[in-house]
């Protein structure tokens, strides 16, 4: 067995450095190929949004009882969320850039497919992204959900409304008369994009090929009255563009109604 | 034996006739200005089908002999539903920078949509709208030949917005003055366009520019406290409170009634608003302060708003 010190060994080195500089014809090996990119295989996180009034299914023209005992009832409740992603600290994974919920008639789900894998939980903002917000509505088929025909259009402005709930009410707990005031809260414009974030208590696994349903609950009741902020209907039952502070609070109101178990 | 001749209609760019200093005229790389394209765009603008029972068009609120905009206060939608705001007139519209009186749009194709979709309005919907009309001529034929495919709600904005494009305005006896023909103008005319652009009046100021409307957005104390935010609806800034988008004075003694709700029925009315400088909003611009002028002076001003009509229809698309 040969023996060489570091020496001899950076002596050859050096020679045979000069040698393959000096033999141009002599052909490069091929590259070693970069290993393919594992692909992750892709299961579906269903997102099942389930609207309730005080714990019950939320049926629409229903009459409830608000937070002051004022009869109220819900005849339309739809909303955007923008930029759904799944997270494990610190990082992110975009699922979509908007997703349209009509909850008018019960849960609504919708499928998103997500790199499979352990997650801690999603986030997302309630209404649609700028970029998206300013786009013309024309340009998208009927199905898409930025399509006009989910009637969620501004027109009058560019955007969209991030969420309506339209309903009706009456301010006297003791009436029995038919509901006949209405109310049209429609937040929307860039103040109203507020972040929600989901945490379920066991995280959210995507397995490949499968679907993974997290159910978030939707308490529309509390739509109307939170910690930070009640909304009286006798005075704040309109919010069109034309009540900033009014569409701040119900969009704080909604997102922190929302909640997974 | 006859030849069989097939004839392959070809579209052709539509020679859109520019007065004299108007700007230049930018398109949209999507909405080509084709003879296809704008005589689609009229078509659409004058059928009532665009609307959820078929009774309203947009002509229905802006007609052409009153520079295409309504003769009421607040126009009737379908079902007599009255609308929000005085209907304005649609001329130059391709110079201005936003739509509506709040400017709430920035674009001729996304304001087509607001009165379609809008339930005092039209009460319908752009593609419902498109797909009714779609097999029809000359909707069928046009479509193809501006865009290669049938009409849809994508066009139908496009094309909407081509044709109000060619609305132009600037064939006043004005713009014939201003080019050098004195005798354009009356002598009462001249001193009226004088008291206009004067120091004590500066109407100008904001009624500047070859569409006599810097298209900014001011209160002009119209109410104390306006009932309608204006363009604080859009900006959501409260000090743009009732404030709206300078109109154009172009045809303005076609447009009546005037303001943004249409509460003045006459110029002479208009004319008394300003001299007396209006009501004491909190944001009201700084130029509305009221001025004193002579009723000769009263009637030359208003002489020379009427010399502001142009002596040709706005429609090009005969």
């Amino acid at each position: 067995m040969v023996r060489m010190n570091s020496r001899e060994l950076l002596w050859m080195g050096v020679m045979l450095l000069g040698l393959g500089a000096c033999r141009k014809d002599v052909a490069m090996p091929d590259p070693i190929p970069m290993p393919e990119p594992i692909p992750v295989p892709n299961g579906t996180l269903r997102l099942k949004l389930v609207p309730e009034w005080e714990g019950q299914p939320l049926a629409l023209y229903t009459e409830y009882r608000n937070y002051v005992d004022q009869r109220v009832n819900v005849e339309l409740l739809k909303m955007y969320w923008g930029e759904v992603r799944l997270f494990n600290e610190p990082y992110e994974w975009a699922l979509r850039d908007v997703v349209y919920f009509n909850l008018g008639n019960g849960p609504v789900s919708v499928d998103l497919v997500a790199d499979s894998g352990m997650y801690s939980g999603f986030r997302a903002r309630l209404g649609v992204p700028a970029s998206l917000n300013a786009a013309n509505p024309a340009s998208y088929a009927a199905s898409h959900p930025l399509s006009v025909n989910n009637g969620t259009y501004w027109t009058w402005a560019t955007g969209y409304r991030f969420l309506m709930i339209e309903g009706r009410y009456d301010l006297d707990p003791q009436s029995t008369a038919p509901l006949i005031a209405s109310y049209a809260l429609h937040p929307g414009m860039e103040p109203c994009y507020l972040p929600m974030e989901f945490v379920p208590s066991e995280g959210i696994r995507i397995i490949a090929g499968t679907t993974t349903e997290v159910i978030v609950k939707v308490a529309v009741d509390r739509f109307f009255h939170s910690p930070t902020g009640n909304i009286d209907l006798a005075t704040e039952n309109a919010a069109h563009g034309n009540n900033l502070p009014l569409a701040i609070k119900l969009s704080e109101n909604a997102v922190q109604s929302m909640s997974v178990e | 034996m006859g030849e069989d001749v097939r004839v392959t209609e070809v579209d052709t760019p539509f020679l859109l006739d520019l007065p004299p200093g108007a700007p230049p005229m930018v398109l949209p790389a999507d909405a080509p200005m084709t003879e296809a394209s704008v005589r689609l765009g009229k078509a659409l603008f004058f059928d009532p089908q665009l609307s959820r029972d078929g009774t309203i068009a947009c002509a229905s609120c802006h007609f052409p002999d009153r520079a295409f905009s309504d003769t009421v206060p607040v126009s009737k939608g379908i079902e007599g539903r009255l609308g929000m705001r005085n209907s304005p007139p649609l001329l130059n519209l391709a110079w201005h920078p936003a739509f509506f009186r709040d400017g709430g749009v920035p674009t001729l194709e996304q304001q087509a949509i607001a009165p379609i979709h809008d339930t005092q309005e039209m009460d319908f919907n752009i593609h419902f709208a498109a797909e009714r009309v779609r097999d029809e001529e000359p909707y069928a034929r046009l479509s193809r030949l501006a865009y290669g495919r049938p009409l849809d709600a994508f066009l139908l904005t496009r094309a909407l917005a081509t044709y109000q494009r060619t609305l132009v305005s600037g064939w006043s006896r004005y713009d014939r003055f201003l080019q050098g023909d004195m005798d354009a103008l009356s002598e009462a005319e001249q001193r009226g366009l004088a008291l206009f652009n004067g120091p004590d009046l500066k109407c100008g100021t904001c009624h500047g520019g070859f569409d006599l409307s810097d298209h900014r957005y001011h209160n002009i104390g119209l109410y104390t406290l306006s009932p309608d935010p204006g363009r604080e609806r859009i900006s959501l800034v409260v000090s743009d409170h009732g404030k709206f988008k300078t109109p154009t004075l172009r045809n303005i003694a076609l447009t009546a009634p005037y303001m943004h709700d249409g509460t003045f029925a006459t110029l002479e009315e208009v004319m008394d608003h300003f001299a007396s400088g209006g009501q004491a909003a909190p944001n009201k611009s700084p130029l509305v302060a009221g001025f004193t002028i002579s009723p000769e002076q009263r009637l030359d001003l208003i002489a020379f708003l009427h010399a502001l009509t142009d002596e040709r229809p706005l429609d090009q698309v005969h």
